[in-house]
């Protein structure tokens, strides 16, 4: 009996052997069961596919799939916000399902712990539905002028790759050096990677990896790594998709018996809430100055504390701001910034003095004599940003 | 391989068989130190040591339950899993499931026997409860069972199948004399049917009535094993004589050719053997007045005095 | 030495060791009589006859009873509670949704208990079954019968994945028989906002019962993993709680979060999937493997460290 003990535990040890690999090393055991490869592309035809794929008039292919986003940006512990507050996005993981049916309709459901939130376009009429306020809303969109294509993939936007993959791709020139390899694979799919290193010395970002789809080039997955860290300080991509249609009910809402059920109107909407906020970007828009070029520009914003509350740095969080329909959860913006000021540090040099923060991708200065300094650059580039008058 | 494999075998003449058997705890403490042991089947052996010596331990190396450091056992010549089935034992002092009627604490062990058939399984555990005197209390509930029921139903619940081996560690244990009587009894019965008897116990008198061969244990290693008759063998059997006339008597006993010949309060000799009615025999002839005349066979505890010079811890 | 002359005086004089040479003059005489060979041959259903034994020793014991009662009770409190606040048109979420349909009760109480009440039951269960029988001495004439170590594992798992999933099904039909009692049947309001038939419903219950009853089954082979090491029962079933609640407070860490979907409870709470249309089979089945992995896991550790024991108690 005794003689067997090594060979009893080794029975445990295989089992865990396994099972840590198959949990650490999916994707080592996916590069042993064979290498997706497809055909050889170039960067340039391949962006050229990408583009045409997410600005084609027809739109993406109809499809169903998980979406996950993991932010670590390094922010200090955010104060608890409510499970679906947009907020909640800058820290840990989320995951959201998306059916999408065609251009006018989509599906996004957020779910949490016993209840889920949910906003389904068909046409010209969404629902936003909350089960745990049991509350459904009903929008009207407008006919005509504005395309609810357009404003379907709106508030998916944010949540789907392809609306990232736009962004990335409007960087992509003189400030980036390209590269591509052809056996990723993202969502069991095989996929081309693109990556998009910024040549900047002063920018904190140290790669940009784009996964397109290997069949329609769809964008599958954006990861953005920092510089010094082996992990993605921000990545979006499918966990699950699948290009078939989905399911025509996905589509129609009809509020349950019991609901709450609220009325209103995009235009109304947009006049009410829009209206002030648009007025207020435009402002914003018009005091923005712009330092430096490419991966290492900085914004300068005039700023104070008191004004901060109501501008959010937008730009350095994708996922950012964007009222919900009829969102009203009780995410508090001063108490994020009550902590991020927390963790600033008082800097000062020639340019003057004042708060310093850093996050992973992002750096802010707040100067003293009111000037809001925002990039994706490091503490130096931002203070020479500083002394830009 | 498990069918009847045996069947048409001459069944080895050994019931247990041990060699080099040694079992050493963590800690380096050696409880079973090299232990050769031969139990012959159709005896009644007696396994005989103060408590501590290594006697449980050996049992539980002989049922599987502790895994030998050295050496090997084997019962019966059969791997253990062919084994245990034809086994029944008794290891240190009954267990049951106390919320269970004694019934149903023996339905449960027969359940756990995989050769054991359920059809008959009623009828078995009838007979076995009626063996050990337990018919009466067969749907009480364990917990309230004196100390001799529970050590009885211990016993039923090793007499649950044919046996062809019974290991008893301590069966009188907790027992009164009338239980005591009882369970002597019991194992000479199961003996005369067929069954090798192994009884574990650290009292000398028990093992002397009951057992026909024993091995003595002291501090994990064995002393000494064999029939009774060899094992007191081994020391010679006296003869004393109560006489008023000690010298005329010694004189006697010398000139026959005894040996050791001791004066005391009585003459005494050992008997190098003669034949003690021929020596009385001389005796008288010789004119001496012979009140007494004994045979004295060495007691083990004798053997056990004489093997190790100490004392028996007759009380444990 | 002429033992046949010896005889009668040594039967006379040393009273003591008569029956020593009786017995051993027949014990001598009887080799000529042989043993019977036994049939060993194992039976087809010993297995099963010891999990009916098994089953019968769990199902029979008091304290187990006593807490399926404990858990048939919540579902009843829940829905009371529910009953009397429902009135309240403040409330939202789960509590309008129990007020709404009967059949929520079923998902409401097992979101009160799958965290804690039914994790106990089952680890009380599962951490006694070994270890219960080592501290009580009848491990030791289990494996003399012999139970067999594998066999007798196998049989005590399976036993207490059946009482697990007993729990779990207590707990539904419990609250199943409460909500339609208390609160209006009939179709039923998802999470997703969609509508289903009450037939429906009552299948959406089936399944969440047998996504509940597999987590509580790898509940419970980790207790079992536990009780293999100790003879103290006790401990084998606190061990397994603790690992419960420093689960849960590792998931409430926010720092940890990337820990989260490896913890084996924040698994349980995904039977909420099935209140989601269309049924979220991907948290399900993602769910029921991290369950498989634990359960091979604890097993196979069970089994390494109980076939090589040594059993002295």
């Amino acid at each position: 009996m005794r003689k067997g003990t090594f060979m009893r535990w080794g029975v445990p040890i295989a089992a865990a052997a396994v099972i840590g690999g198959a949990l650490g090393a999916g994707p080592v055991i996916a590069a042993v069961s064979g290498d997706p490869v497809l055909p050889e592309r170039s960067a340039q035809q391949l962006l050229a596919d990408a583009a045409a794929a997410t600005g084609k008039s027809e739109g993406p292919p109809p499809m169903s799939g998980t979406v996950q986003q993991t932010a670590s940006l390094g922010l200090p512990a955010l104060p608890q916000t409510g499970g679906s507050s947009p907020l909640a996005l800058l820290s840990g993981s989320h995951e959201v399902k998306v059916w999408y049916g065609g251009q006018d309709k989509v599906r996004v459901a957020m779910p949490t712990q016993l209840a889920e939130t949910n906003l389904i376009v068909n046409g010209d009429q969404a629902w936003y539905w909350d089960s745990s306020s049991n509350t459904a809303t009903r929008v009207k969109l407008p006919q005509g002028g504005e395309r609810p294509g357009s404003l379907a993939t709106h508030r998916p936007e944010d949540l789907t790759p392809q609306a990232a993959a736009e962004k990335m791709l409007a960087q992509v020139g003189e400030h980036t050096v390209i590269s591509v390899s052809n056996t990723a694979e993202v969502a069991g799919r095989p996929a081309y990677q693109l990556v998009l290193k910024p040549k900047a010395e002063g920018s904190l970002v140290q790669e940009v990896r784009l996964a397109l789809d290997g069949e329609n080039y769809m964008p599958l997955r954006v990861q953005v790594f920092a510089k010094g860290s082996a992990e993605p300080a921000f990545q979006i991509g499918y966990t699950q998709v699948t290009f078939t249609p989905p399911a025509a009910e996905n589509f129609t809402f009809t509020p349950p018996a019991g609901a709450k059920v609220e009325e209103q109107d995009f235009a109304a909407h947009k006049r009410e809430m829009g209206g002030e906020q648009q007025e207020r970007a435009k402002e914003a828009a018009r005091d923005v100055k712009v330092v430096g070029e490419g991966w290492t520009s900085v914004a300068v914003l005039p700023g104070s504390l008191s004004d901060l509350t109501g501008k959010k740095a937008d730009g350095a969080t994708p996922g950012g701001e964007e009222s919900r329909f009829g969102g009203r959860d009780g995410a508090d913006p001063a108490a994020l910034l009550d902590s991020v000021l927390k963790s600033a540090t008082p800097v000062s040099g020639e340019w003057g003095s004042g708060k310093l923060i850093t996050t992973k991708l992002a750096t802010a200065l707040l100067t003293d004599d009111g000037r809001l300094l925002v990039g994706a650059v490091t503490p130096e580039e931002i203070t020479k940003a500083a002394g830009v008058k | 391989m498990e069918a009847g494999a045996p069947i048409g075998a001459s069944p080895p003449s050994a019931a247990i068989v041990t060699s080099g058997l040694t079992k050493r705890f963590r800690g380096g403490q050696v409880a079973v130190d090299a232990l050769d042991l031969t139990v012959p089947r159709g005896s009644v052996f007696g396994f005989l040591g103060p408590n501590g010596s290594g006697k449980t331990t050996t049992i539980r190396m002989l049922l599987g339950l502790v895994a030998p450091t050295e050496g090997e056992c084997s019962l019966l010549g059969l791997s253990r899993a062919e084994a245990l089935p034809r086994v029944g034992a008794l290891v240190e002092g009954p267990a049951f499931y106390p919320y269970l009627s004694g019934e149903a604490n023996l339905r449960r062990f027969d359940a756990a026997d995989p050769t054991a058939p359920a059809g008959t399984a009623r009828q078995r555990i009838g007979q076995a409860l009626d063996r050990v005197g337990l018919s009466a209390a067969a749907g009480k509930r364990y917990r309230n069972y004196s100390l001799g029921m529970r050590q009885r139903l211990a016993i039923a619940a090793a007499l649950l199948g044919p046996r062809e081996l019974l290991i008893l560690d301590e069966p009188t244990n907790g027992l009164d004399p009338q239980g005591t009587r009882e369970v002597r009894a019991l194992v000479k019965e199961i003996a005369a049917a067929g069954t090798t008897v192994f009884v574990s116990s650290h009292l000398l008198a028990e093992v002397e009535q009951m057992c026909t061969h024993a091995a003595i244990m002291r501090t994990g290693q064995l002393v000494a094993q064999g029939t009774m008759a060899s094992l007191s063998g081994g020391r010679a059997t006296r003869v004393r004589i109560d006489t008023p006339d000690a010298a005329e008597a010694a004189r006697v006993l010398t000139g026959l050719g005894l040996a050791d010949v001791r004066v005391g309060d009585d003459v005494s000799a050992t008997l190098e053997g003669h034949a003690p009615e021929k020596v009385n025999a001389a005796l008288v002839g010789e004119g001496v007045a012979v009140r007494g005349f004994a045979v004295v066979r060495p007691s083990l505890e004798d053997v056990f005095v004489g093997l190790t010079g100490e004392g028996f811890d007759v009380d444990g | 030495m002429s033992t046949a002359e010896s005889t009668e005086a040594r039967t006379r004089r040393t009273p003591g060791l008569v029956p020593v040479a009786e017995t051993l003059s027949s014990a001598e005489r009887r080799p000529a009589e042989p043993v019977p060979p036994l049939p060993p041959a194992r039976r087809p259903w010993a297995f099963w006859r010891l999990l009916g034994s098994e089953l019968e020793l769990t199902f029979k014991r008091p304290r187990n009873l006593a807490m399926l009662a404990v858990v048939a009770c919540v579902p009843v409190i829940v829905g009371i509670t529910l009953w009397i606040v429902a009135g309240d048109e403040a409330m939202g979420g789960l509590v309008a949704d129990v007020a709404g349909n009967s059949l929520m009760l079923t998902f409401a109480s097992f979101s009160f208990l799958v965290l804690l009440l039914m994790p106990i039951t089952v680890s009380v269960v599962a951490g006694d079954s070994i270890a219960g029988e080592a501290g009580a001495g009848t491990l030791r004439y289990l494996l003399a019968a012999p139970a067999g170590r594998t066999r007798l594992l196998a049989v005590k798992y399976l036993n207490a994945v059946v009482y697990g999933y007993a729990v779990t099904a207590v707990v539904a039909l419990s609250a199943l028989v409460t909500g339609l009692i208390l609160f209006p049947a009939g179709p039923m309001t998802l999470l997703s906002g969609s509508t289903v038939s009450m037939a429906e419903g009552l299948t959406r219950i089936l399944i969440s019962v047998g996504y509940v009853g597999a987590g509580m089954a790898a509940l419970a082979a980790v207790a079992m993993a536990l009780s293999v090491f100790t003879e103290v029962p006790i401990g084998a079933i606190a061990g397994t709680m603790v690992l419960v609640i420093v689960c849960q407070v590792l998931r409430a860490i926010p720092q940890l979060s990337a820990l989260e979907p490896y913890l084996l409870p924040s698994r349980f709470t995904s039977f909420d999937a099935v209140l989601r249309s269309p049924i979220d089979t991907g948290a399900l089945m993602s769910g029921l493997v991290t369950f498989g992995a634990y359960i091979t896991l604890s097993l196979t550790i069970a089994w390494a460290h109980f076939s090589g024991k040594d059993i002295t108690a």
